[in-house]
């Protein structure tokens, strides 16, 4: 089966504050972007600013983390509105957000919380991205999070869950490979299996990232570099799935733009090797995924797209 | 929605926004069993604590990041005691965290127990005021000609619109230079300044922020401008005095060029 879309953008960073500066004076060569949707719907002020210059010598693709498509409430109108608006701005050739729930009652808890895998909730949120997909008329991709909790209540392995919504709803998945990780560690899956099960034709990006191993579970920090485990198994995805437009996040103790863009090549690397396997060229050796270092009693968080850019440090007299 | 994954999903999120641990809480441990199935490392209400402790970090974090100021000058015991009565009296309801302190002002008028309260609550009005006109709307500024176009006869009736990206401010406390302060030396180096009203206007010019402490007089004619009076309606609003009608006579024209020149002013109608 063809895949869903064909556009390739190559290896991309995220876009992050504390490169702002270094990427418009110095306009390194990087395939893509990818923005944090919700940093930039905005009314004005330094945030479009700059997305405006970063558009002008770079392909932008948008990622939400707000949108909760599982929640109890139907997704708010108004934030699909501004969501709509920004797509305008950045032209992305795609719009993506996460299996998740963010909130509940009114509260809005800003996290990427874990649905239940049940027929139910894969109802619930087909429908919606079905929905959302037709209004905002750009490709819909959702992305499988790091979890730290299952419920009693799933039915379905995390695999058939994002597989049948996807089909249903047609929409993309955005594959993160070191959530795959992080979750099989937590949940004792294998993780290769969940690389092999996912419809590959589907994958319209791929996510990789660093984490922090605290012994007794993995979190999803987006921290220091991807892993050789991690990158084991992008090899394998991009074995399945062809040329996927691949991009590093880095959130935490976000590291000069240099050593981020090192990494984004050691990715092109990993990809370049599957893309060889894909073709029947021979396997390269695998690389021993038990020498991981742990962290133990590190407090850590996980962050979705780094600091904000925000007005505490604009203040001049 | 009435289902029973909403109805667990509600549940849940009550669960993420207590301020005690769940593994503690025998009535969420409960709950946790019930519903989260036990791993080899990990017991349900752990795993639900993980998402717990994330809430707190994620929006005590995202406060001090907006609210430097209110922070420095309660010290970090006083100010985490403020954070979570603050989150836990008005949760967080907006999709950006860039709202996360919408409420902050108005929560602190009522937060008497706080030290300093007087002071918290200026620098508060000051520090969401910067959050706002941070990314406000981009409107260009007048260009000082256009004013120069209008006729005399004609200036009484002009209305003059203020930026989008402008706050006027009426406080008690120096607490922008308190601020500045606080920031430079440190929270220990500073002390908490006298009583000292303040007419400051927040406003942005060239993606920087800046304020400007104005004068009764010149503030007054702003407001009135800011509140949709025409240019003869807010001078008539600050005109109260011989004095104040001298001041306005003599001063008005460099106001305005000083305020359409620092972007203050985005249009001028008739």
């Amino acid at each position: 089966m063809p895949r869903i879309i064909s556009t390739d953008l190559g290896v991309g960073v995220g876009l992050r504050v504390p490169h702002y500066a270094a990427i418009l004076a110095e306009r390194p060569p990087v395939d893509f972007f990818e923005v944090i949707s919700e940093n930039f719907m905005v009314e004005g002020g330094k945030p479009l600013f700059h997305l405006d210059r970063v558009l002008e010598h770079y392909p932008v693709v948008q990622h939400g983390v707000s949108l909760g498509i599982a929640g109890p409430d139907a997704p708010d109108r108004a934030y699909l509105a501004r969501l709509k608006q920004l797509l305008k701005r950045t032209k992305a050739p795609w719009v993506s957000d996460h299996f998740c729930w963010s909130g509940a009652g009114g509260a809005h808890l800003h996290d990427l919380l874990p649905i239940p895998y049940t027929p139910e909730a894969v109802r619930r949120t087909a429908e919606r991205a079905r929905m959302i997909q037709d209004v905002l008329e750009v490709p819909f991709a959702l992305e499988n999070t790091s979890s730290y909790l299952t419920y009693r209540s799933s039915t379905l392995s995390e695999w058939e869950f994002i597989g049948e919504i996807a089909e249903r709803a047609d929409i993309g998945l955005l594959f993160d490979v070191n959530n795959v990780y992080v979750s099989a560690y937590n949940h004792g899956f294998e993780a290769e299996t969940f690389v092999r099960s996912v419809p590959h034709e589907r994958i319209i990006q791929i996510h990789l990232a660093g984490h922090t191993h605290l012994g007794k579970y993995i979190i999803d920090t987006h921290r220091g570099t991807v892993t050789e485990a991690v990158l084991d198994l992008y090899r394998t995805t991009i074995q399945l799935a062809g040329p996927v437009s691949t991009l590093i996040e880095w959130d935490d103790e976000i590291p000069a733009l240099p050593v981020l863009l090192a990494e984004a090549e050691r990715a092109r690397q990993v990809r370049n090797e599957g893309l060889a396997l894909r073709a029947g060229q021979p396997s390269p050796p695998r690389r021993d995924p038990t020498a991981l270092p742990i962290t133990s009693g590190e407090r850590a968080g996980w962050k979705q797209g780094g600091p904000r850019e925000s007005a505490a440090a604009e203040v001049v007299g | 929605m009435s289902d029973a994954l909403s109805e667990l999903q509600l549940a849940l999120a009550s669960a993420l926004r207590e301020r005690g641990s769940l593994p503690a809480n025998a009535a969420w441990s409960a709950f946790a069993a019930e519903h989260i199935s036990e791993n080899a490392r990990l017991s349900p209400a752990d795993q639900l604590e993980i998402y717990r402790e994330q809430f707190w970090l994620r929006h005590t974090s995202s406060l001090l990041e907006d609210f430097p100021g209110l922070s420095g000058i309660l010290g970090q015991a006083d100010w985490e005691k403020l954070a979570e009565h603050y989150l836990g009296e008005i949760p967080p309801d907006s999709y950006t965290l860039r709202d996360l302190g919408r409420r902050l002002p108005e929560v602190l008028e009522r937060a008497t127990w706080l030290p300093h309260h007087a002071v918290c609550l200026d620098m508060a009005r000051l520090e969401l005021a910067y959050v706002e006109v941070f990314d406000a709307p981009d409107l260009p500024p007048l260009a000082a000609e256009r004013l120069a176009t209008i006729p005399e006869e004609s200036l009484a009736d002009a209305k003059l619109v203020i930026a989008p990206s402008v706050r006027l401010l009426e406080l008690g406390y120096p607490v922008a230079e308190l601020r500045r302060r606080l920031r430079a030396e440190g929270d220990e180096a500073v002390s908490i300044p006298s009583p000292a009203p303040q007419r400051l206007v927040v406003y942005r010019r060239n993606l920087r922020l800046w304020d400007m402490a104005l004068g009764s007089v010149a503030f007054g004619l702003l407001k009135g401008l800011a509140a949709g009076k025409s240019l003869g309606g807010a001078a008539e609003l600050v005109a109260t005095s011989e004095e104040a009608e001298g001041e306005l006579a003599r001063n008005i024209g460099a106001w305005l060029a000083e305020w359409t020149g620092k972007g203050l002013i985005s249009d001028v109608t008739l």
